[in-house]
């Protein structure tokens, strides 16, 4: 179809142009910190750093594996118990008064502040991190979890009702379908927290995850390590992003195309 | 006159929020296979009456029973259609159609014909895959009426089912309603402030008056059936729409 294909050429126009607008930041940077003379350990160039993320591919990749592990359990557990506290709210209304308002102090304490009590609580291993990213995802996907499962049309619920629907059929046919790009939405949100959450957690203690190794790279002035592990983190959440947004193809198909909106 | 048999009894019907009576001692009747309108004033308690019809809210006071069954849980037997046409964003037409046969525990391909046959009596046909959004407000409207009527339903109940949309396309689809229903007899309760509308559709109109909404008067629409364009430019049509006019502008005196 002629359609489609405009549509794939704007689209290949679109990646073409995001492309050459990162080439050119790396051009600037490339050229102009050999310009200014900044020295390596201030300002690696992109090639040196390339070379320097060529030479710890294995040691990233390692420690890499240990943060993805526990963001991803972490943020496991938030999508989990976001939903459940989210659905006792809903179904629940006396626990409103309850959970609400402690969430919502409990949220206002900086997460990160209290990271060293864990480390006091659960030790240097993997639980403090996961805790972590499990805390700073929480609040997210609870909040769009609440709105997507429980702010349904009235008519809608009505109509359900009159055809004899059953609270079964009302969550896994409305509320469910209803809470999908809110809890997408949030996924994409938290998943960045949850990040957070583990490497503060590695920085504080541990010997493994690319928290640590950031410190490593700071502690031997090794600047070009430091941006590697950067990349490496960027790539991981490019990829995070990029499930989410592979879920949302398949299961909101039918929301409008946000560019003809 | 006939004695068909009653299909919806509402007796002594009053509905208080807060303070004011939105409905106050309302009574009326109707007959299986009829067609009744409930037209007035905004806020006249059109729609309150229409909601405790359909068991979705209590009375404050009166009764109101289904062919001889009291009214006091939402009923089954039942379509709704309400004033936006609330059709789910993720479901394409023939799946929002197919929603209620869901709802109600039934497998939704033993009603994938009947939902079909449906939407082409709408008019839908080479819509059945679209999403709501690829919708106009009409069409969108329509695919809430096929859906009211897949279980075919003994009562169809429309609270302005029309009262979003356009002057022009508000009249089209009254002829497209007298189409459908023509086609699935069923009995209706039909709630709307346009009173072309009334005389249109309707067998019976009952008058409602402004706050509290009491039954000012019942006129029988004795205009022939199939209704069409034409029926708009006949006499006894614009008689009977001044008579309804009559009755609601009564109010504005008192």
């Amino acid at each position: 179809m002629p359609e489609e294909r405009s549509e794939r050429m704007e689209r290949a126009r679109r990646v073409a142009a995001t492309l050459s607008g990162f080439a050119a930041i790396l051009v600037v940077w490339q050229f102009g910190a050999r310009f200014t003379r900044l020295p390596e350990y201030i300002l690696p160039v992109p090639t040196v750093i390339a070379v320097r993320f060529w030479q710890t591919l294995a040691i990233q990749a390692h420690h890499l594996g240990v943060t993805a592990t526990t963001t991803t359990v972490g943020l496991a557990m938030s999508l989990i118990v976001g939903v459940l506290l989210a659905l006792s709210v809903i179904y629940i209304k006396p626990l409103q008064a309850i959970v609400l308002p402690v969430l919502a102090a409990f949220n206002s304490i900086p997460k990160i502040a209290i990271a060293p009590l864990f480390v006091i609580w659960f030790g240097l291993g993997l639980e403090p991190k996961v805790l972590l990213a499990f805390l700073l995802g929480l609040f997210p996907i609870f909040v769009n979890s609440v709105t997507g499962l429980g702010e349904i049309e009235p008519d809608v619920l009505d109509l359900a009702r009159l055809a004899g629907g059953t609270q079964w059929r009302m969550f896994t046919k409305v509320r469910l379908m209803h809470a999908v790009p809110y809890i997408t939405d949030a996924l994409k949100v938290a998943f960045p927290l949850a990040l957070v959450g583990s490497i503060v957690g590695e920085f504080i203690g541990g010997n493994s995850g690319m928290g640590y190794l950031i410190l490593s790279g700071q502690f031997n002035m090794d600047t070009p390590l430091v941006f590697a592990c950067l990349l490496s983190i960027t790539l991981f959440t490019g990829l995070a992003i990029g499930v989410v947004a592979l879920v949302e193809r398949i299961f909101l198909k039918w929301r409008p195309s946000r560019r003809k909106r | 006159m006939t004695m068909t048999p009653v299909a919806v009894k509402v007796d002594g019907l009053t509905k208080t929020f807060g303070t004011g009576a939105a409905v106050e001692d309302l009574s009326f009747e109707v007959r299986e296979n009829e067609f009744v309108t409930i037209v007035g004033p905004s806020g006249c308690g059109k729609s309150t009456t229409l909601r405790i019809v359909s068991g979705l809210v209590p009375p404050t006071q009166g009764n109101v029973s289904i062919r001889g069954k009291q009214v006091d849980a939402p009923i089954g037997d039942v379509g709704m259609v309400f004033q936006s046409p609330v059709l789910l964003p993720w479901r394409n037409t023939v799946s929002n159609v197919l929603f209620t046969a869901e709802m109600r525990g039934e497998s939704p391909s033993a009603y994938r014909e009947r939902a079909l046959h449906l939407i082409k009596l709408a008019s839908l046909e080479g819509f059945e895959q679209r999403y709501p959004h690829e919708l106009s407000g009409g069409m969108q409207q329509r695919v809430a009426i096929c859906r009211a009527l897949l279980l075919n339903p003994s009562l169809l109940l429309m609270d302005e089912p029309f009262g979003a949309l356009d002057i022009m396309t508000r009249e089209k689809m009254g002829f497209e309603l007298l189409k459908i229903w023509s086609a699935n007899k069923t009995t209706v309760l039909f709630v709307t402030h346009s009173i072309t509308e009334a005389v249109l559709l309707s067998d019976t109109i009952i008058v409602m008056t402004a706050r509290p909404g009491k039954a000012k008067a019942v006129i029988s629409v004795d205009l022939p059936r199939p209704r069409d364009v034409k029926t708009l430019r006949d006499p006894r049509f614009l008689e009977l729409a001044g008579a309804v006019r009559d009755n609601i502008e009564a109010q504005w005196v008192e």
